[in-house]
């Protein structure tokens, strides 16, 4: 049911109020609630009938320039006054005049006192053609300026400081729509007027070049102004394209729209579609400027085999006869299960699904994992286990309607982004907020209340807040009856727990604790956000259950603005794991290891499907020490460098005796593999993505498949012909119709109608998507209560008398993951290397100083990162990322591993510091 | 981003800061009576004043300097202990705005926002200041003198 839609950038209820009607030039027309006098009079002539200046799409009205104003009089023939159209609302039955004498001549004198303060070479400036100013001129007649040169601001320098944006203020008109994107969408609050009258000019912080000042380069402000006073080094707004190509980001879980410029098979740019349904014309500088990485030197551009120990280039038919000769031997030796697959989260949809198939169909084995193991795989299996479906239950729209926020283990403002800006605008509006994390975020320094817990007792802090809302009597005692199981038993072990002793495991203050949990339970709507601050830890699939439970105790499910909604990591995270990408699990989620359903699927496949149990990542690496594993494949996957545990990843990889990487740069495991094959980057390929709200949508090839290479899903298919299975050539439309016959949830999925903005499954065979989840039943019929006790992880009990630190892991904004894309581009002149974020009385105690190297030594390795002193981390606790090859962070991360999904425990590393002394490089040991 | 400059209000001070956000809705709203304290304690809002302050209200940078930059009764550079303030707006400038201010500048051989030498004499040219029923104006330090000729500038300088 679709009751509203964006006008004007503003949130308007659609259902026309019958009978009212107000007049345009002297005609009637129906009018809207809650309109303005300009989207009133351009839903009815179009876009461009009235000029505006300072308006833009996704702004809230401003009514700076006056360039949109109109006459309005009360009754027919009543006095006419002059308003703003664009912040004036509509008064039903007014009279509204868009083009008298009196306002053409006022819309003409404003632009032309504007162009008496600006530069007149248009001809030479990069947005000519492109530029609203210019067109607003032409629109209302101006043909010379009639006023005499006075003082100007033409000789104002340029700022090319940054690695992206760029501002030539000579161009500026004052229209203050940099200002209001940078605070309303980003709200990074980086630019501000500042001086008043002549003087008045944009700022950049405290006057500061765009690289010295707090700006993300979200491009927000650049796609925002109307002239090139605000712009990027790739003049984005006004690139003059052969093609605009519609596709999806590839960075992360938010799945934002791009529209790229293409001229010649080149990509020129990338802006934000305002019509997405997703970013609403924002993005993250990853999304929208990280993209030269798609024609860097260092793409793979053949096929590689490695003969004694070096890499030959091959032809693709030589590779495929290798590994189909490969494959078929040791299949015929080992048996089927003994070759294994990992396919990636950053691959599409119809790539997951064939890979799957191609593990079950033709290798004949259900070793088939992705990526979601090391991420969200507890999350999925700990919401199949309360709600019988394992992903978000609803959508990021509904920030509108809800009343309260809680965050938990996610720092949404670096790792995802535009979902980011858009839950700091919520809080940064004083609205509830609850953030759940060791480190003091972005968001948490917005955020009501931010609980700071010590990493890896998520658990130990749900059952407080679980504990508070049964004490406090704000159960919602209809919803637990109607609709869930199990509460009787599970709320005696909740009044069993013993608070203080939880207040000493959580080190968050129990009254705190109180508040938010009755800040939380309270609110008409809340809704929970979680990542991997969560699923990567000993008990990760426990403390989804109990995010669960604490929705379900408040009723929070089922409708607008509540829910839990996990924040998905990877681009098609989601869709990697909905196409079977799992052992236990086929395209659809149904149980692999169920007869029945076996059946189906070797009905289906037209081959016996294996029902044997399959590997978990970690059991890969297990089985490759026994001897039992001989083969690998992996679809763009990079474990060496992001899986824990590096030197134990490499040592298992060189137990085999076939590992197959399919990858468009020479990473870490690419190093250690036998044959390589080059694969296309997003942009290079079609397909579907599916992001963190069951959204999906469609990617589009932009340009050609560098030389060379080939999509993912093309080698899938060549490698099943080659191995004897025929499957029709790669195309997204031919495989979503077979996925659609098979995954239940895709039944109405069709390429064709997929649209500009995708579909959220389930999507019902006649079309329809959905966007909030259990409405009336859960999955699973009642929504089921499980209890959890906080269990230490193995990690500290061992080893904390000797590594007194723990060590959390996190992301910052400008890379993605291990950085093979990212630190392609010119994100790596905005940030450089990995830190350690420690705080000041650690460091003191260390004789560390900002910036000195820190050695790190955990009960696995040691690594030598650069500190960075700060408070946003507590005493005993530090933090760092893993973006640079260099640091190689996971030779000191554990193995342990989430009790029930096997989810690595990156979040929790104990640790011991000291100051380094000489050599810094870090030699990956071997096992 | 920690502020590590020395700047810091006394603890009186800070409880006046206090008192001060109180009297508002919204605590930024206390940003330009605190931001006039800090010139009277510090002469001028220095970068480092204002990132001062601007942390006191967890505000961005951007905000703070935007108000400073607003109101010329905030300087963003030292001025002389004798800041005069001439009105060249519309009002004053119909009634002669204009030539005390040039009289001024090519007296003392400085213009807008600039000091003598010695330091003891600033003068800055601002838009209106809401005297204009008194035009034309001007303002030395924080009093102001309406409906000025050429001669009481002259008479009321030698008084300084
Ligand atoms: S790029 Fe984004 S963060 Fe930077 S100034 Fe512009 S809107 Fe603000
Ligand atoms: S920089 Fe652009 S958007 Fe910002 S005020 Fe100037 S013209 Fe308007
Ligand atoms: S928020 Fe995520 S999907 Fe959107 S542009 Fe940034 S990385 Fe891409
Ligand atoms: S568009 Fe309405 S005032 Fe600028
Ligand atoms: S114009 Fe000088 S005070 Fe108003």
């Amino acid at each position: 049911m679709n009751t509203s839609t964006y006008t004007n950038g503003h949130h308007v209820a659609v259902q026309d109020v019958e009978t009212k009607t107000a007049y345009i030039n002297g005609v009637a027309y129906s009018v809207q609630e809650n309109e303005t006098i300009l989207s009133f009079v351009r839903r009815h002539f179009g876009n461009d009938y009235v000029p505006t200046l300072c308006d833009a799409p996704n702004l809230d009205p401003y009514g700076a320039c006056r360039v949109c104003s109109v006459e309005v009089a009360l009754t027919a023939n009543g006095s006419r006054r002059v308003q703003a159209s664009c912040h004036t609302p509509v008064i039903p039955d007014s009279y509204i005049f868009t083009d008298t004498d009196r306002i053409e001549r006022l819309r003409k004198n404003i632009v032309e006192l504007v162009l008496t303060d600006h530069p007149l070479d248009c001809l030479t400036c990069e947005v000519n053609n492109n530029c609203e100013l210019q067109t607003v001129a032409a629109r209302v007649g101006i043909r010379k300026v009639r006023y005499p040169e006075g003082k100007n601001h033409l000789d104002r320098q340029k700022d090319l400081s940054h690695a992206y944006m760029t501002s030539d203020f000579s161009k500026c008109i004052n229209c203050s729509r940099c200002v209001r994107a940078c605070d309303e969408v980003q709200g990074q609050l980086v630019l501000s007027m500042a001086g008043r009258g002549f003087d008045a000019h944009i700022i950049k912080g405290l006057d500061q070049t765009f690289a010295d000042s707090d700006c993300v380069s979200c491009g927000a402000c650049a796609q925002a102004c109307p002239t090139s006073a605000i712009s990027d080094i790739f003049e984005s707004k006004s690139v003059v394209a052969d093609k605009k190509v519609r596709t999806v980001c590839t960075y992360c879980g938010v799945g934002c729209n791009l529209e790229v410029a293409v001229v010649n098979n080149n990509i020129k740019s990338i802006q934000a579609p305002y019509d997405a349904a997703v970013n609403q014309g924002h993005t993250c500088l990853k999304g929208r400027y990280a993209f030269s990485f798609y024609n860097h030197p260092d793409r793979l551009r053949t096929p590689l085999i490695k003969r004694n120990g070096e890499f030959q280039p091959a032809t693709w038919d030589e590779a495929y006869d290798y590994i189909a000769e490969k494959f078929t031997q040791i299949k015929q030796e080992y048996g089927p299960d003994s070759i294994s697959g990992i396919s990636s989260a950053r691959c599409t949809n119809e790539e997951n699904y064939l890979m799957q198939k191609f593990f079950r169909a033709v290798i004949g084995t259900n070793n088939i994992d992705s990526c979601a193991r090391v991420c969200h795989s507890p999350t999925a299996l700990g919401m199949q286990r309360s709600f019988g479906t394992g992903a978000a239950t609803n959508s990021i729209i509904d920030l509108k309607y809800t009343d309260c926020i809680m965050v938990i283990g996610a720092n949404p403002t670096d790792a995802h982004p535009v979902t980011g800006a858009k839950l700091k605008q919520f809080a940064m509006k004083g609205k509830p907020s609850i953030v759940i994390d060791p480190r003091r975020t972005e968001l948490a320094r917005y955020a009501t209340y931010h609980l700071q817990l010590k990493p890896g007792t998520n658990v130990a802090l749900l059952n407080m807040m679980l504990y508070y809302i049964i004490t406090e009597g704000l159960e919602d005692k209809a919803f637990i009856q109607n609709r869930t199981e199990g509460y009787d038993g599970f709320k005696e072990q909740i009044l069993n727990l013993n608070i203080d002793e939880l207040e000493h495991i959580t080190g968050v203050d129990k009254h705190l604790v109180r508040s938010a949990a009755i800040t939380y339970a309270s609110a008409p709507n809340a809704m929970s956000f979680h990542g991997l601050g969560v699923t990567e830890h000993s008990q990760g699939t426990f403390t989804v259950m109990l995010i669960a439970d604490l929705a379900m105790i408040t009723g929070n499910i089922g409708r607008r603005g509540v829910g839990v909604n996990p924040l998905r990591g990877q681009n098609n995270v989601q869709g990697a794991a909905d196409m079977g990408c799992q052992p236990h699990q086929g395209a659809g989620y149904l149980d692999a290891y169920n007869p029945e359903i076996n059946k189906m699927y070797s009905e289906f496949y037209g081959v016996p499907i294996p029902i044997g149990k399959g590997l978990k990542i970690p059991e890969m690496y297990d089985a490759a020490f026994a001897g039992k594993l001989k083969a690998i494949w992996l679809m763009g996957e990079d474990v060496a460098q992001t899986d824990p545990n590096t030197q134990l990843v490499v040592s298992a990889l060189n137990k085999l005796e076939l590992v197959v990487v399919q990858e468009i740069f020479m990473t870490e495991t690419c190093k250690l593999a036998d044959v390589v094959l080059p694969a296309a980057s997003f942009l290079e390929k079609s397909g579907t993505f599916t992001n963190g709200e069951r959204r999906i949508q469609r990617v589009q090839k932009v340009v050609e498949p560098i030389e060379g290479t080939k999509p993912d899903g093309q080698i899938m298919v060549d490698i099943m012909n080659r191995m004897g299975f025929a499957q029709p050539e790669y195309h997204p439309d031919t495989v979503l119709q077979e996925v659609s016959r098979i995954v239940p949830f895709f039944a109405g999925v069709k390429w064709n109608e997929l649209g500009n903005n995708g579909k959220q499954w389930p999507v019902a065979p006649n079309g329809n998507g959905t966007e909030i989840l259990h409405t009336e039943t859960f999955k699973r019929g009642l929504g089921k209560f499980h209890f959890a006790p906080y269990k230490e992880t193995e990690e500290t009990k061992q080893h904390a008398d000797k590594y007194p630190y723990i060590i959390t892991t996190n992301r910052e904004l400008e890379h993605y993951n291990s950085g093979t894309m990212t630190r392609r581009t010119n994100n790596v002149k905005i940030l450089t290397e990995d830190v350690l974020l420690i705080n000041p009385e650690d460091a003191a105690r260390h004789f560390i100083e900002e910036g000195d190297m820190v050695c790190v030594e955990s009960p696995r390795g040691k690594v030598d990162i650069k500190a960075r002193i700060t408070t946003e981390v507590k005493p005993g606790i530090m933090s760092t990322t893993f973006h640079f090859p260099e640091l190689m962070i996971n030779n000191i991360t554990s193995s342990q591993h989430d009790s029930e999904a096997l989810c690595p425990e990156y979040k929790v590393v104990a640790a011991n510091i000291r100051k380094s002394k000489g050599k810094f490089k870090t030699q990956p040991q071997t096992v | 981003m920690e502020n590590t400059s020395t700047i810091a209000f006394t603890a009186d001070e800070l409880k006046e800061v206090e008192r001060l956000q109180s009297l508002y809705p919204e605590h930024k709203a206390a940003i330009m009576p605190v931001l006039w304290m800090a010139q009277k304690k510090w002469g001028w809002l220095s970068e480092d004043v204002m990132k001062y302050v601007a942390d006191l209200f967890t505000l961005p940078y951007a905000h703070v300097l935007g108000v400073a930059t607003f109101y010329t009764m905030y300087f963003k550079k030292p001025m002389g202990k004798h800041h005069i303030q001439v009105c060249t707006n519309i009002s004053c400038m119909l009634r002669g705005g204009d030539s005390i201010y040039e009289h001024l500048c090519n007296k003392y051989g400085i213009r807008h926002n600039e000091t003598t030498t010695d330091g003891k004499l600033s003068i800055e040219e601002v838009e209106c200041m809401g005297a204009c029923s008194g035009a034309p104006m001007i303002a030395i330090n924080e009093d102001f003198y309406e409906n000025v000729s050429l001669d009481q500038v002259e008479k009321l300088l030698q008084s300084l």
